[in-house]
């Protein structure tokens, strides 16, 4: 399965949702859940299915400006396409 | 220290009208009137909620055949449970459908018997294959996540790739091919449906094959069935630790079948809070923890892993609660399911199913 194209529109799956368990942010879906910390929480708070991939991307590397902007959008692909699999993300 | 358990599962009834041949129900089933009233599960949904329970997982019997279904799944989604219905789909009408999931339904987990109609109401006593077909088609069009189940055993095993195929065309994101597991019903029908190492192999093959295909399309979950495994399954996560089970009268078990294990006895939460009998009942202390291991678990290194596997199974295969679980290669009781397999391999001279029969 392809990681998400620039224009693709990232968003949490159907019945995937997030909640929080014991004060830390959680994503619960069927059968079990992730904690979403740092910067995989900051990713998932912008797949909202409005923004593109590359409006992440970009939004990312404002905000982490001293990161490189290829690596940022590399980790973002590999990111998105794992959850992909999982059927947590779709895009 | 006690953990806090993570899902709960809630037989909200034991009316069916199907009658599968392994339905996980106990042989004695709850009758209608001893089910708890809509506002008495609801309150129990908040207590697990707030005992860290996360997952709430609707079941049955089949959960429709209670009519105020939609006001126990807003009382799951209120309390702020991940809301899961398990059911076979009849007694959902697209109406309906669509008022749970108003109603904050989160999944729906749509069990299968078969690819086609006879052999599915040959496996569930009933008809209602077609039905559901209809029914899933409905579903992809909500949001909400959608699974399918199917169980496989000797009597469909032999086509399983067009199962799997049958499924993709459902289009749902996650399957669960879940071997039949041998407590009550299915106990009584082991001699039919237990596969041959055969089979199993095929299975495995024809399912490594339908992930790859299907990759980042359909996830398809599976394990190897425990008769054919060399260690037991981590039964339920181990005796009260992940997970906690209320049947239709509001006793509070460990896991499906404790019902069976002589002696047991569950308290219920109409006498008492739900986190009061987490960490305090008998029946859910009984085998918590590592206390009660005789050899080989005792001193085994994987004890921490499988919890010594299955009580129930334990107890229905050995007569004593005890046992290690037979499945495990290094039980002294192993060859009752050496034997068990073996004769899966013959031939059933006189097919003949034990049916579930109705709640009443």
């Amino acid at each position: 399965m392809p990681p998400p194209l620039p224009d693709s529109q990232p968003r949490l799956a159907p019945g995937c949702r997030w909640s929080t368990h014991n004060e830390h942010p959680v994503v619960l879906f069927p059968e079990g859940m992730i904690r979403v910390e740092g910067t995989a929480q900051n990713i998932l708070e912008l797949c909202d299915g409005q923004r593109t991939t590359q409006e992440i991307v970009a939004a990312l590397s404002a905000r982490y400006a001293a990161a490189d902007p290829q690596k940022i959008n590399q980790d973002v692909a590999s990111f998105l396409e794992a959850l992909h699999q999982k059927r947590i993300v779709d895009y | 220290m006690v953990p806090n358990p993570l899902a709960l599962i809630a037989e909200i009834t034991h009316r069916c009208p199907l009658r599968c041949v392994y339905c996980s129900n106990p042989l004695q089933l709850a009758k209608r009137d001893s089910e708890l009233a809509t506002e008495e599960w609801v309150r129990v949904f908040q207590e697990a909620a707030g005992l860290g329970v996360l997952h709430l997982h609707l079941t049955g019997g089949e959960p429709a055949a209670r009519t105020d279904l939609e006001e126990l799944i807003a009382g799951g989604r209120l309390a702020g449970l991940y809301t899961n219905l398990i059911t076979s789909g009849i007694g959902i009408s697209e109406r309906r459908l669509s008022q749970l999931v108003e109603a904050g339904l989160d999944h729906v987990q749509l069990s299968f018997q078969d690819s086609q109609e006879e052999p599915a109401a040959w496996i569930a006593g009933a008809k209602g294959h077609a039905y559901k077909v209809g029914l899933a088609n409905k579903i992809r069009q909500l949001p909400l996540a959608f699974t399918v189940n199917l169980v496989v055993h000797r009597q469909n095993l032999d086509h399983i790739e067009e199962m799997i195929e049958f499924i993709e065309e459902l289009q749902p994101q996650r399957v669960e091919i879940a071997h039949a597991q041998y407590y009550g019903w299915a106990l009584k029908n082991r001699a039919m449906l237990l596969p041959t190492p055969e089979q199993l192999e095929h299975c495995m093959r024809a399912i490594e094959k339908a992930r790859h295909r299907l990759a980042g399309k359909v996830r398809i979950d599976s394990v190897v069935p425990d008769y054919y495994a060399r260690y037991p399954k981590a039964c339920m996560g181990g005796w009260g630790r992940r997970l906690l089970l209320i049947d239709p009268s509001g006793q509070v078990l460990p896991c499906h079948a404790a019902g069976v294990i002589p002696g047991m006895r569950f308290d219920n939460v109409c006498d008492h809070p739900l986190e009061w009998i987490w960490r305090e009942s008998e029946a859910l202390q009984r085998f918590r923890g590592e206390e009660w291991m005789a050899e080989p678990c005792k001193s085994c290194e994987r004890r921490t892993e499988d919890f010594g596997g299955c009580r129930c199974q334990a107890f229905l295969i050995t007569g004593d609660a005890t046992a290690t679980d037979p499945v495990c290669s290094l039980s002294p009781h192993h060859s009752l399911i050496e034997i068990a397999r073996a004769a899966a391999s013959s031939e059933v001279s006189q097919p003949a199913w034990s049916y579930r029969t109705n709640a009443g």
